[in-house]
């Protein structure tokens, strides 16, 4: 029995607010371990609910990132997309795992975006960094995943977004 | 991402969709106004008192050089007016605010609360009150994006104010903070402390507004060229206010009967 969507302004909100963060000013040092906003809340509501966010609000989401960012239009979107892509194939399993776990494939899937990201930039004649810190990110994702994780579902369970 | 980076026509939709986003940074940049804006509820009137007479003596001290420099002005144009100088261009700036910047750290990008409705232009200089900033390279409707000089992308055309030697200042790439010369001769004249201003050669930066000062000059043995670092006049990472120069309308020089008599003069 399919359940009628309800409360989806919870997402689209939690969303808006990763948006914010991800453009939030930053003192420099911390702006290298900004965490990747975005890809975590929506990683969350692609495993909580997948029949409700799934690839293509990934990369509608992802397009509106980096027109936020003024980074290549569809850079973003793409990577949102295969990340989306790949917790949406793994959601089953990710449902089972303990925190630790999630914050390891999580670990996996942001990082694999921020090297995806730093190839485009990088071949698009951006200026990169010329060692692993493009990386950050995705550790201090990592680190953050599990305040996330039940931030998002006391928010899910409490207004019983379904 | 390929037709964004090589051609022009997903620009309308970034321009539109961008209405659509601009709100996320004004939000994100309230936390930072509040502080500007609560800081100054609890300021001792003491310290009220002496900034305002600092500001005072400021102001005297601007007026006295404003009237040398009208002076100074007015001399220039005459000389020009003799040399059959080309119209003299007068510029009109336009104050801006900085409401975000680029999250990637590796990018010098700010944004400003100025967009195609208030007329900005991509290529258009942004200044501070102490040099240049940058120049605009996206515009939205309501915002727009500076690339700033430190950017290792960006190239400014600059001329040492002491002796006019032409170099070009880009951005240095590993701590975005500075900018350095290139291709400069190791024998060419260019000391610490040489104040850099825009040569206007690029025809995009108005003549003789300060770009930086000379901070570092290495010279290794038998090096071709000297590596030049330069500290940019402008504050790169505070400026909040900012001016953006928009062409005013060219003031034709005109011939002035002194002007033939002197020519006659010459002859």
């Amino acid at each position: 029995m399919a359940a009628m969507p309800r409360n989806r302004w919870v997402i689209v909100l939690s969303l808006v607010f990763a948006g914010v963060l991800a453009v939030l000013p930053l003192p420099g040092w911390l702006e290298l371990w900004r965490p990747d906003w975005v890809a975590l809340v929506l990683v969350y509501w692609v495993i909580a609910l997948p029949q409700r966010v799934g690839l293509l609000i990934a990369w509608l989401v992802g397009f509106l990132v980096d027109v936020l960012k003024g980074t290549l239009l569809g850079l973003n979107a793409g990577v949102l997309t295969l990340i989306a892509y790949a917790a949406l194939s793994l959601y089953q399993r990710m449902r089972m795992f303990t925190s630790l776990q999630q914050s390891g494939v999580l670990l996996l899937f942001i990082g694999t975006g921020q090297l995806l990201v730093f190839w485009v930039l990088t071949a698009t004649g951006h200026n990169t960094p010329n060692n692993l810190a493009f990386l950050f990110p995705a550790l201090s994702s990592a680190l953050l995943w599990p305040l996330v994780f039940f931030c998002l579902r006391y928010c899910r369970r409490s207004f019983h977004v379904t | 991402m390929f037709a964004d980076s090589r051609f022009d026509y997903l620009g309308r939709v970034r321009y539109y969709t961008a209405i659509a986003v601009t709100p996320l940074h004004l939000v994100a940049d309230l936390p930072s106004r509040f502080a500007t804006a609560f800081g100054g509820l609890f300021v001792e009137r003491r310290q009220l008192a002496e900034e305002n007479s600092r500001l005072r003596e400021e102001v005297l001290r601007l007026q006295f050089e404003l009237q040398k420099f009208d002076h100074l002005s007015a001399e220039n144009q005459r000389l020009n007016d003799l040399l059959k100088a080309s119209a003299i261009v007068d510029d009109v700036a336009v104050r801006a605010q900085l409401i975000g910047e680029s999250p990637d750290p590796f990018t010098k990008r700010v944004l400003l609360n100025k967009g195609s409705r208030e007329g900005v232009f991509v290529g258009q200089p942004v200044l501070d009150a102490y040099g240049l900033l940058g120049q605009i390279v996206e515009v939205q409707p309501l915002t727009s994006w500076v690339l700033l000089i430190t950017d290792p992308q960006h190239a400014t055309p600059v001329q040492v104010n002491r002796n006019g030697v032409r170099a070009i200042a880009t951005g240095t790439p590993d701590s975005l903070h500075g900018l350095s010369l290139e291709n400069i001769a190791t024998s060419a004249d260019i000391v610490v402390g040489d104040v850099l201003v825009t040569s206007g050669l690029d025809q995009r930066f108005p003549v003789g507004y300060p770009v930086g000062v000379v901070a570092e000059v290495l010279t290794g043995n038998g090096a071709t060229f000297a590596r030049i670092l330069v500290n940019p006049t402008a504050q790169i990472d505070r400026s909040r206010n900012v001016l953006l120069l928009f062409r005013g309308p060219t003031t034709e020089s005109s011939p002035l009967p002194e002007r033939e008599k002197a020519l006659e003069g010459l002859q």
